[in-house]
Formats: C-alpha cells, sequence, structure tokens
C-alpha cells in the first residue's frame, strides 16, 4: 500500500494534484455534458411515441365438436382457461350446481345460486341487463356470465386478480350459449 | 301403446351422458313392473323403488304436503346415487357412481332430457 502523502513534500504534493487532475477530465469526458441554458429554454424535441399497449389477441371462437355434456363443458372450461386471464373457471346451473369446473371449489361455485336469484330481481328493474357481472371473493375477483337454454338457465364464471373486461364477458357469453344450447 | 324404441334410444343417450357413472337404469311401467328399457337391469330394484315410491306419495298427500313432482335422490353408501324418476305411470331409476358421474350434469341435463324422450314414448 502506498504510504500517505505528505502536506510537507512539495513533490508528493504536486503529484498528487497531477493525479487528481487528471482522474477529473476522465471523468468528465465520460459525464453526459449538462445542457446549455439555452438548451433547456429550447422547446422539448418531440418524444418518441409512447409505446402502444400490446395489441389484445383474438380470441378464437370457441367450436363444441362433441354432443356429450361433460366434453362440451370441459371444451369450455378449457377454452376460458385459455383465453382469457383467470385461474379458475367453472358451469353452474342455476341453483349453483356445478356442472364443470377447474380451479374454484365447488362451495364458491354455489354461490351462484342465490346471486343468479338476486340478478333475477335486479332484472325486474326496467333497462337493466344484470346478466354478467364481477364479485370480489376475499383476494380475488369472480367474474361471471349467464345464459339460457330450453333446460333453464346456466352461468360461466372465471376466477382471477381482476375482473374480466365487458368485452371478453360478451365473448364468454356468446361461447356459454353455443355449449348449453346443443344440451 | 308406448315405444319401446324411444325409450331404448332415451337409455343410450343417458349411457352417452353419464358414461362410466350410470350403474343401472330401468324404466317400468308402475302398475304391472313391466320392465320397457334399461341397462344392467335389476327386477328387484324395480319393485322396492315401486313400493318406496309409491309410500312416498301417500305419506305425502295424508300429510298434506306437495305431491311429487319429477324426480327424487337417494344419496347411499358406496359413492352411489339413486334417481327414481316419476314420468307419471312411468318409472324409472337411476343408480349412478356419484363419484365418475357429475351431479350437476345429472341433475340438470340428464334428468330433463330423459322426462321429455319419455313424455314422447308415452301414447298421446
Amino acid at each position: 500500500m502506498d504510504r500517505s502523502v505528505s502536506w510537507t513534500d512539495p513533490k508528493s504534493v504536486a503529484l498528487l494534484l497531477s493525479r487528481a487532475s487528471g482522474a477529473v477530465q476522465k471523468v468528465r469526458r465520460s459525464a453526459r455534458p449538462a445542457p446549455a441554458i439555452a438548451d433547456r429554454a429550447a422547446p422539448l424535441a418531440p418524444v418518441a411515441a409512447a409505446p402502444k399497449p400490446p395489441a389484445q389477441k383474438e380470441v378464437p371462437p370457441l367450436e363444441q365438436t362433441s354432443d356429450n355434456p361433460s366434453d362440451r363443458m370441459d371444451a369450455l372450461i378449457a377454452w376460458t382457461l385459455d383465453h382469457f386471464p383467470c385461474t379458475g373457471a367453472f358451469v353452474a346451473d342455476d341453483n349453483g350446481l356445478t356442472l364443470a369446473a377447474h380451479g374454484i371449489s365447488e362451495a364458491h361455485v354455489a354461490l351462484v345460486g342465490p346471486m343468479l336469484w338476486a340478478m333475477a330481481n335486479v332484472r325486474t328493474i326496467p333497462g337493466i341487463d344484470a346478466t354478467a357481472g364481477a364479485l370480489l371473493l376475499g383476494v380475488n375477483m369472480m367474474s361471471w356470465v349467464e345464459g339460457r337454454s330450453e333446460r333453464g338457465g346456466f352461468c360461466l364464471g372465471t376466477v382471477g386478480e381482476q375482473p374480466l373486461s365487458t368485452r371478453a364477458l360478451e365473448q364468454l357469453k356468446v361461447a356459454l350459449e353455443v355449449t348449453v344450447g346443443g344440451l | 301403446m308406448i315405444d319401446t324404441k324411444i325409450l331404448e334410444a332415451a337409455v343410450l343417450d343417458l349411457r352417452n351422458i353419464l358414461r362410466d357413472g350410470l350403474v343401472a337404469t330401468d324404466i317400468w311401467e308402475r302398475s304391472a313392473g313391466l320392465s320397457l328399457a334399461g341397462f344392467n337391469q335389476q327386477p328387484v330394484a324395480v319393485a322396492l323403488f315401486t313400493r318406496i315410491t309409491i309410500e312416498l306419495e301417500t305419506s305425502l298427500a295424508d300429510s298434506n304436503f306437495p305431491p311429487l313432482s319429477r324426480f327424487y335422490l337417494l344419496d347411499m353408501e358406496g359413492n352411489h346415487t339413486v334417481a327414481v324418476l316419476n314420468h307419471g305411470p312411468i318409472l324409472q331409476g337411476m343408480l349412478v357412481d356419484n363419484k365418475r358421474a357429475n351431479l350437476g350434469i345429472l341433475i340438470s341435463v340428464a334428468i330433463p332430457r330423459m322426462i321429455e324422450t319419455v313424455a314422447r314414448a308415452r301414447p298421446r
């Protein structure tokens, strides 16, 4: 290790100063030059266009290839999980009885029964559709759509961090109707 | 006359819906106990559920309860569920393995479908 500079030795002090000035020059060369005041007053250059949010992937329509109700429900659940931001999905009848589910307990699905009953009452208000919605379940959001067939009402729901968009709910509704329409 | 071909087609449809969850089913005339169609038929079950259904209907009537509507369910040991469907003069029993068949599909799809089909098979 070098000995510390003796302030009483003019040569050492001169050497130290020369080293220090060289280091400062290096720093200045590498540092970004500060903008001149004139530059600061200049109008802001047009900012490069902000990156567009990633385009929403087009969701392919659900195609049902089987007549079997269980297969149709499974296809609907798989399609939902593949194309929408959710960790669970289910299909229930309007009494809250599970027809198919993935990533959600039957106890949670059962709340569909009273929920759809409440929605039926909400629909008595003119102009209120109330066939889709979202509900906060602790830390998760349950989003659902309701569809009807000859055999009664059915509900397709998802569970995830965020509620689904209205566009997504419309897509789910179409898929649900395609599925239960063939039962 | 009851169209037994429609009933046989209905049983086949039921087997397709419930697959290996359907253990047995039988469709029979309530008064004569005559089996009309089925799968893995159980003559003892026909006699038993005819008796249970008549007792149930009588008990409900005697207690001024609403009459039996479309069906009743029995939860039995060994993951078995029995559904007895009331088609009027025709009864139907289904023995289902509830670990293999989804009860939602049974109640919301299979039973309503069966009721519609048996109604078509009955004379008008």
